[in-house]
């Protein structure tokens, strides 16, 4: 198949002198799930709609395989893609619907049919050649847009959140059936979503992005576990990782009146005394309140499988709950609203960060 | 420390950039395709003429006849040299009558038009809002009205008018304008009113306005829009209304502008007056381009509401 | 006469409360409607009915007493020239002219769809809608005239790039010149009209035509012209009854302006005031109301065919 290529790609908006993507480098493997992921307006659609050629490219390259696409007409891209609408037609059939483009481009009728044949086969549509969109539920209308990417055989799909219109169940369901299917086909894959439980769930790997400029791009396992600066540590992980403010008095910074320990690298990396501590949920040890961080359970969020622990606590942290420490503890403990506990993180769960850059110190 | 440090660039500083003037278009649309080009250049062409034919009639209606068929696009030139340039509207408003008209025209048309909707206006509330049964069926029976040729009338209110001595008379010309506006105001305001939210009325219920008060004191000032839409609309046509002028006004002194005009046709092209015949059409046209150079978007989307929807 | 209606409404309602409201509200409909559809019968439905019944009678007019002829005058006016022109003259103008300013508008939408200053050629070219026919037919008249060395301005136009002058405003010549001052003024109407539907296609339906590679005409084939169906069926309708009404314009720029123009311009609207109040000769109330019926004939048969003809499934987005 084909391996994307974006080379310093830059876009920008009439009357905005900031680009909404800025200078983004990625490769994308052959066959690979890519998800892009980031808040509204950071940029991810506009990559996509780049790479598809609906928007043009301002500066910068990208590249399907070894052809450069910046200049070609969408047709020409060997590319298909999934809107957030789905973007059917209302007036056609389903049939008609994935088959439009391969009517577009002038295949023969009988390999056309049999074609939309087989994509309904595989998405469980057959019953439904006949109807039209408006007869269809949601999940249906998903993949007849999914069928009508997958007829035209292409080098690389573009999904531009497939799954923002669908209720959450069945959100869940799709997001495994879109994966799996890919993982079939093989074909290289593009996915945006704002989601980040999307993201890590389907990609191979996922490239965050703010502000039009990509903040890392990893596979899930890497963001997760090292994410390389303040927002992705933020973005990435449900609920959001602890993020507290320290100063660093020779090689340890303070938090909470307790010592967090850095290495000589990390001190050397510091551009400043100002460091961030983060800690996971999960990456805490509860003890006794005179053995840690003070805090106060506020909120005790019970999932049956895990315990959510919503803290005050004396110390502050950085973002909008800016006294709150999320703690996770096993199901069904016996934690009650007004409990008092010592918070102290595990060995190997503490990420550091530099407070003045958000860049992540070395290990 | 504060939260602002999550804010800063994260990872790369951006590199300075200069953004281009102007993004590039996406790739597909970029290829000029010939049909394209065509296609853009007669639009273009078409509303140049048409930008055009407005200039040449207003110049025209400062110019001699002479200036008119020898200089179609030249600056009118010789009645300004003469010290007379208004001497083609001058002829126009005194000699053919066009000043009584337009003061006819202004009055009739006024009237007319407000009567038409204060008439309307509660017929079109009382088949939308008032939940009476075959209120669908009374509201098409009104609407094919317009649909109705007014040729189809004419006969029939010639006679019956005349009967009442009403021909050839203003106020009966009055009287037919209202009427036969009905149909297509009361369409127009039932779109406006079924448009308003249903809670409004039972608001004003629960607070103990009566159905009357609910009317005047609620619904009409909500659909104020559309009643202006309403009456600016049956100002238009009204003030081009020339068949019905035509038929049931014959004296000058009762004449429209419109009806003046066609009268005004014939003896203006015997005897080559076509700088103020030129001026008489100026004289209708231009207070219409004067409100619709004002009220364009709210014109354009009242006529064609109806379709729309 | 108010609880005729109403009463039988009460009794369905069985909340009090709101029922009692809607009793109240429901004793405002006659005297709300009332006046406007009392006008309505009185000046256009009755009159109507009055133009059928004396289409049968032959009359003529004031100081005549109207005579029953039965089918006498429709039997006349079949043999009649004036009337054949002016019947084929009118459905000329609905289909010739209908066809022209559809083709045009879709032009148009496919051009403007995407066009920068889009809002502006729509309000140039809406304006001749509000400006009087009778107006424009002189305009009409007066760039169009034919008179050896003082031409109109377009035969002006056409001698200074060498060209003859042509008599367009002739007999022979003024139906299609009418044809073509009709589609250049109503353009506009029905550009805004189908640009309003063109514009509310999501976005999103010409980008997946952009990825499967579609060329304009193809996307406004699959995509434009299925999507905007309805609208056009209704501007349809609109046409119709609009063109069949036609007189003004016709009757300034074919003949001399206060008297009939020659009979080969005629349109079923100056027959009918031809045979009543035109000048000439004397009145024929009874053909005049025919030709009334024809009209409204025409324009029922018109818009049933174009409605069945345009029927579909109503669209969803």
């Amino acid at each position: 198949m084909a391996t994307v290529t974006f080379d310093g790609t830059t876009r920008y908006y009439a009357g905005n002198p900031v680009p909404a993507v800025d200078g983004l480098d990625l490769e994308v493997a052959d066959g690979e799930f890519l998800v892009l992921v980031g808040p509204s307006g950071c940029g991810k659609s506009t990559t996509l709609r780049m790479l598809a050629g609906l928007e043009g490219i301002d500066d910068g390259a990208i590249r399907i395989g070894d052809r450069d696409v910046t200049n070609l007409p969408p047709k020409d891209r060997d590319i298909a893609m999934v809107f957030q609408n789905y973007a059917l037609y209302p007036h056609m059939t389903v049939a008609d619907n994935i088959g439009f483009h391969l009517k577009i481009a002038k295949m023969p009728k009988a390999e056309r049919l049999e074609r939309v044949r087989e994509a309904a086969e595989l998405l469980d549509l057959t019953p439904y050649l006949d109807r039209k969109p408006a007869k269809l539920s949601g999940g249906q209308r998903q993949r007849v847009a999914m069928g009508r990417a997958i007829v035209r055989r292409p080098q690389v799909f573009c999904m531009d959140e497939p799954l923002s219109n669908l209720d959450a169940k069945l959100r869940v369901q799709t997001r495994t059936q879109i994966a799996s299917l890919q993982r079939r086909l093989g074909v290289t894959t593009i996915y945006v979503t704002h989601d980040q439980v999307e993201a890590m769930t389907m990609g191979d790997r996922v490239a965050v992005l703010k502000d039009g400029l990509l903040q890392q791009c990893d596979t899930p396992i890497g963001l997760f576990g090292k994410p390389a600066n303040l927002f992705v540590a933020g973005f990435i992980g449900s609920p959001a990782m602890n993020l507290i403010p320290a100063t660093v008095e020779g090689d340890s910074a303070r938090v909470g009146g307790r010592p967090v320990q850095l290495t000589r690298d990390q001190v050397s990396a510091l551009t400043s005394p100002s460091v961030v501590v983060g800690v996971r949920p999960e990456g805490w040890r509860i003890l006794s309140p005179a053995e840690g961080i003070e805090a106060t359970v506020e909120v005790v969020e019970e999932l049956g499988s895990d315990q959510y622990l919503y803290c005050s606590s004396p110390v502050e942290q950085i973002g909008a709950d800016a006294n709150q420490f999320t703690v996770r503890a096993p199901g069904m403990s016996p934690w009650q609203r007004g409990d008092k506990l010592g918070l102290a993180p595990e060995t190997g769960a503490v990420h550091l960060f530099d407070a003045e850059t958000g860049a992540r110190l070395p290990d | 420390m504060s939260s602002t440090v999550e804010s800063k660039p994260a990872v790369a500083v951006r590199p300075v950039r200069t953004p281009p003037r102007k993004p590039k278009p996406a790739p597909g649309s970029r290829g000029f395709s010939p049909l394209r080009l065509l296609g853009m250049i007669f639009v273009w062409l078409f509303t140049a003429v048409n930008v055009l034919v407005l200039y040449w009639l207003v110049s025209a209606s400062f110019k001699t006849p002479i200036e008119i068929f020898s200089k179609p696009f030249a600056l009118p030139l010789q009645w300004f040299e003469r010290g007379d340039p208004f001497r083609n509207f001058a002829y126009a408003w005194n000699n053919a009558g066009f000043g009584h008209a337009f003061v006819v025209t202004v009055v009739l048309v006024a009237v007319s038009s407000v009567v038409i909707v204060l008439v309307s206006a509660p017929a079109a509330y009382a088949l939308s809002r008032l939940g009476v049964r075959g209120s669908n069926g009374l509201t098409n029976f009104v609407a094919i009205g317009m649909g109705i040729p007014f040729q189809t009338v004419v006969i029939p209110l010639f006679i019956g008018m005349g009967k009442l001595g009403l021909t050839n008379n203003l106020f009966g010309m009055f009287l037919i304008y209202v009427a036969l506006s009905i149909p297509f105001t009361v369409f127009l305001l039932t779109g406006f009113f079924k448009s308003l939210p249903d809670e409004l009325e039972e608001a004003a219920a629960i607070d103990g306005a009566s159905p009357f008060r609910t009317f005047f004191a609620i619904m009409l000032p909500l659909t104020r829009g559309g009643l202006i839409t309403a009456l600016i609309l049956n100002a238009i046509g009204l003030w081009n209304e020339t068949l019905l002028a035509i038929v049931f006004l014959n004296e000058n002194a009762n004449f429209t502008l419109a009806r003046a005009l066609f009268s005004f046709y014939g003896a203006a092209s015997y005897q080559s007056e076509y700088g103020g015949l030129i001026a008489g059409v100026a004289i209708v046209v231009l207070p219409m381009l004067v409100l619709y150079v004002l009220l364009a978007r709210r014109i354009i989307t009242g006529l064609t509401l109806g379709a729309g929807k | 006469m108010t609880s005729t209606v109403t009463a039988p409404e009460a009794d369905e309602q069985h909340s009090s409360a709101s029922g009692a409201h809607l009793v109240r509200k429901k004793r405002l409909f006659f005297p709300f409607f009332l006046p406007a559809v009392t006008l309505y019968v009185l000046f256009l439905v009755v009159p109507t009915i009055a133009t059928v019944v004396l289409g049968f009678t032959s009359w003529a007019g004031a100081g005549d007493t109207p005579r029953f002829i039965g089918i006498g005058n429709y039997a006349e006016l079949m043999g009649s020239d004036s009337f054949r022109y002016a019947f084929l003259n009118t459905l000329l103008y609905i289909v010739v002219g209908g066809v022209g300013t559809f083709l045009l508008a879709f032009l148009f939408t496919m051009v403007l769809r995407d066009m920068r200053g889009g809002k502006i050629v729509r309000a140039v070219l809406f304006f001749p809608n509000i400006v009087a026919p009778v107006a424009l037919g002189m305009f009409f008249g007066i760039i169009l005239i034919f008179r050896p060395n003082r031409q109109g301005l377009v035969n002006h136009l056409l001698e200074s790039v060498g060209v003859d002058a042509v008599k367009f405003l002739a007999p022979e010549n003024v139906t299609w010149v009418v044809t073509a001052c009709l589609i250049w003024a109503s353009s506009g109407f029905y550009i805004t009209i189908l640009m309003a539907a063109v514009d509310r296609i999501p976005p999103y339906l010409y980008e997946d035509a952009d990825i499967a590679g579609a060329t304009p005409w193809q996307k406004f084939r699959n995509v434009t012209l299925p999507l905007t169906w309805d609208v056009i069926g209704v501007a349809g309708v609109l046409w119709t009854i609009s063109a069949i009404k036609i007189f003004e314009l016709v009757f300034v720029l074919a003949g001399p302006g206060t008297y009939s123009p020659q009979i080969r311009a005629w349109t079923l609207g100056i027959y009918v005031f031809d045979r009543s109040f035109g000048t000439a000769g004397s009145p024929q109330y009874g053909m005049a109301c025919a030709a009334a019926v024809v009209m409204i004939l025409l324009v029922s048969v018109l818009v049933v065919l174009l409605r069945r003809l345009m029927r579909r499934d109503t669209i969803q987005f």
